[in-house]
């Protein structure tokens, strides 16, 4: 583990802020600052191929462990993980390295927080890459736990809402298995497990793993979840409904900043649900100043096809840079 | 008062109500946002002036208050909550900007309106609390503690159902008179021996600017709602700090004018009169246009001198 965690040339910090204490790396490059943050199940690691070309292309890299992962403090309770606070620690993070306005490129959790940050601070932003989750309008009448549950009661986000139900369930394999499952999934419709059956189960271990990930770097996310636990992660889907109710008073807001989505076209439901989304109006109306991007890939895709996304990443900031 | 205008409708999943006057539909709105212990009401005068003047008038009884629900939970009363609200009562009304104008507990609400969403604010005319930046390290009710002791009256409002009890120990229209006719320019401190009800037999001699009938609308309307949803803001205070840290070190970046009265305990609070005239204001309000210190006047500044308070608006709001 700590050979390829050497592999990856960066410098560790423990920063304060925000009331908690976070683990960054930093890679330091003569150009402009850019935040890049991961998703669920994951943590700094995720970007490691990005770290380096972006580093390589003069950019000034930072990859926080988010709140709740990774060697980050991880507050015992839900109502500790709204977008409120994330945001909160990000912009700390930014004050800590004297940043006014960078870029931000986040992945699944991550570009939920850069959207955010995005909505609530587009001072500080100039611009960000969406990898995987699109920005999506917020229903002034309908809880985000109640929405998912449209999608099937046994949906992954309804099963991870009750503390401790999604734990137990991973419980029953080692750490190195959850992450595999996660990280190979490659099915494309909605995955919606059987009444009764918890998601974890209904999630294939694959007998190989996906060419893009070794068994060595799966051990480097096992090894961290196997430290931190897995509450802190899923804490953000049962902060959904109280950071909503926070949300009001961006009802109807719109992303200013300058954005890139980019996609692969074999993520989860991209065919039925978030093909049709990110090419509608709403979307357009939502985010006007937004690129879409679909490649082939499933949903860890700036790790399925680091070279594509880090090219996709590269062309936009340089172009945001002239 | 009778071209005052009352309407209810469901935003932010309460049901809010609001008095209004609309000259014509093209008419420029004004938003008044009312403070601690007040309603809707408070903003009569200007109201009545304001629309004469063309401008669709705007006044809620915020949440917690008057004929506006009020949730039972302190944490239902942050500032994300009110401002949402706000944005939501605005977007029924169709309005995409307003000009703002708030006074006491609704100049904090208006603060942080222009903070959350800057691109529905025209201009902001400010009465009372200035806008005090966020400590990334200290809570606000431990600074406030320690700064101005458990007395302080922030402090004491902070245990859910203790000040409603010493409230309730005396008629709530002598309640409404001490509040609203207090002159003392210093810190707001009773200790629990005093109690904010203190003597029930205390006569007090209305001034000028306020009546027997105003001081009954007020208390008719708390006797029936009580002073929990008010006193509900004070209590989220701690959560207001945690959950605004993306905001610490944010400016306020819409143009504003700010009138206090110079025996104002907010302005005689130790510190502020620094913080306003030695440029720590200016730095988080870049665009303070106009700072008003009336004089002899107290905290209740838009009743006790309202055709003042409506001249300084409208000599504001008309240069945008």
């Amino acid at each position: 583990m700590e050979s390829i965690m050497k592999m990856v040339d960066v410098n560790h910090h423990r920063i304060k802020t925000n009331g908690i204490w976070m683990h960054v790396v930093e890679k330091k490059g003569q150009g402009q600052f850019v935040l890049l943050l991961h998703g669920f199940p994951e943590t700094w690691f995720s970007w490691r191929h990005q770290i380096t070309h972006l580093a390589n292309h003069g950019y000034h890299v930072v990859a926080p462990d988010l709140r709740g992962h990774g060697e980050s403090d991880s507050p015992p309770s839900p109502s500790s993980y709204t977008m409120l606070h994330i945001v909160g620690d990000l912009i700390g993070l930014l004050d800590h390295f004297n940043q006014q306005k960078v870029f931000v490129v986040g992945h699944d959790w991550g570009a939920a927080a850069a959207w955010h940050l995005s909505l609530f601070r587009p001072d500080r932003v100039k611009g960000m890459v969406a990898i995987a989750a699109p920005f999506f309008p917020r229903d002034s009448n309908i809880k985000p736990s109640q929405f998912f549950k449209s999608f099937g009661d046994d949906f992954y986000i309804p099963q991870f809402q009750e503390a401790g139900r999604a734990e137990r369930s991973f419980e029953k394999y080692d750490h190195l298995t959850v992450i595999k499952k996660f990280l190979s999934i490659n099915k494309t419709d909605l995955i919606v497990p059987p009444p009764g059956m918890e998601f974890i189960d209904f999630l294939e271990t694959p007998s190989t793993l996906p060419v893009w990930i070794t068994e060595e770097e799966l051990q480097v996310y096992a090894e961290k979840f196997r430290d931190s636990g897995f509450t802190g992660g899923l804490n953000y889907y049962r902060a959904m409904d109280l950071s909503w109710e926070l949300e009001a008073p961006w009802q109807g807001s719109k992303i200013t900043v300058p954005s890139k989505l980019i996609v692969g076209d074999k993520d989860i439901g991209f065919e039925i649900f978030t093909k049709g989304y990110i090419l509608s109006d709403v979307q357009k109306e939502l985010v006007p100043d937004m690129e879409v991007v679909i490649l082939d890939g499933h949903h860890f895709i700036h790790q399925e096809k680091p070279q594509e996304v880090s090219d996709q990443i590269l062309s936009f900031l340089n172009n945001l840079t002239i | 008062m009778e071209t005052i205008q009352h309407s209810t409708i469901k935003v932010n999943g309460i049901n809010l109500h609001y008095a209004h006057i609309t000259p014509t539909t093209t008419s420029r709105p004004i938003l008044f946002i009312h403070g601690f212990p007040e309603l809707w009401y408070t903003w009569r005068h200007q109201m009545l002036h304001l629309s004469s003047l063309g401008y669709r008038t705007i006044a809620p009884d915020l949440r917690g208050y008057g004929d506006t629900d009020a949730p039972v939970s302190p944490s239902e009363y942050t500032v994300f909550h009110i401002v949402g609200d706000l944005i939501g009562l605005i977007d029924e009304l169709g309005l995409d900007k307003v000009f703002v104008v708030g006074h006491d507990w609704g100049a904090i609400i208006a603060w942080w309106l222009c903070l959350l969403r800057p691109d529905r604010v025209t201009a902001l005319v400010n009465m009372s609390v200035v806008f005090s930046p966020r400590n990334p390290v200290r809570k606000p009710i431990e600074s406030m503690r320690e700064m101005f002791g458990s007395d302080y009256y922030i402090c004491r409002f902070q245990p859910p159902g203790e000040v409603e009890a010493e409230f309730a120990r005396v008629d709530t229209a002598l309640i409404i008179k001490k509040f609203l006719t207090t002159r003392k320019p210093g810190l707001l401190c009773v200790p629990k021996e005093v109690g904010f009800g203190g003597n029930p037999d205390t006569q007090i001699t209305l001034p000028s600017w306020l009546t027997e009938n105003d001081v009954n609308y007020y208390a008719d309307k708390f006797r029936r709602t009580g002073f929990t949803g008010g006193l509900n803001y004070y209590r989220a205070l701690d959560l207001n700090w945690e959950l605004t840290a993306p905001w610490t070190g944010a400016q306020i970046k819409v143009p504003v004018k700010f009138i206090v009265g110079d025996l104002d305990l907010t302005y005689n609070t130790p510190g502020v009169k620094d913080y306003i005239h030695k440029g720590g204001f200016n730095k988080y309000v870049p665009f303070l246009q106009e700072l008003v210190i009336m004089e002899g006047v107290a905290h209740f500044i838009n009743q006790e001198k309202p055709q003042e308070v409506s001249d300084h608006i409208y000599d504001f709001i008309k240069r945008f």
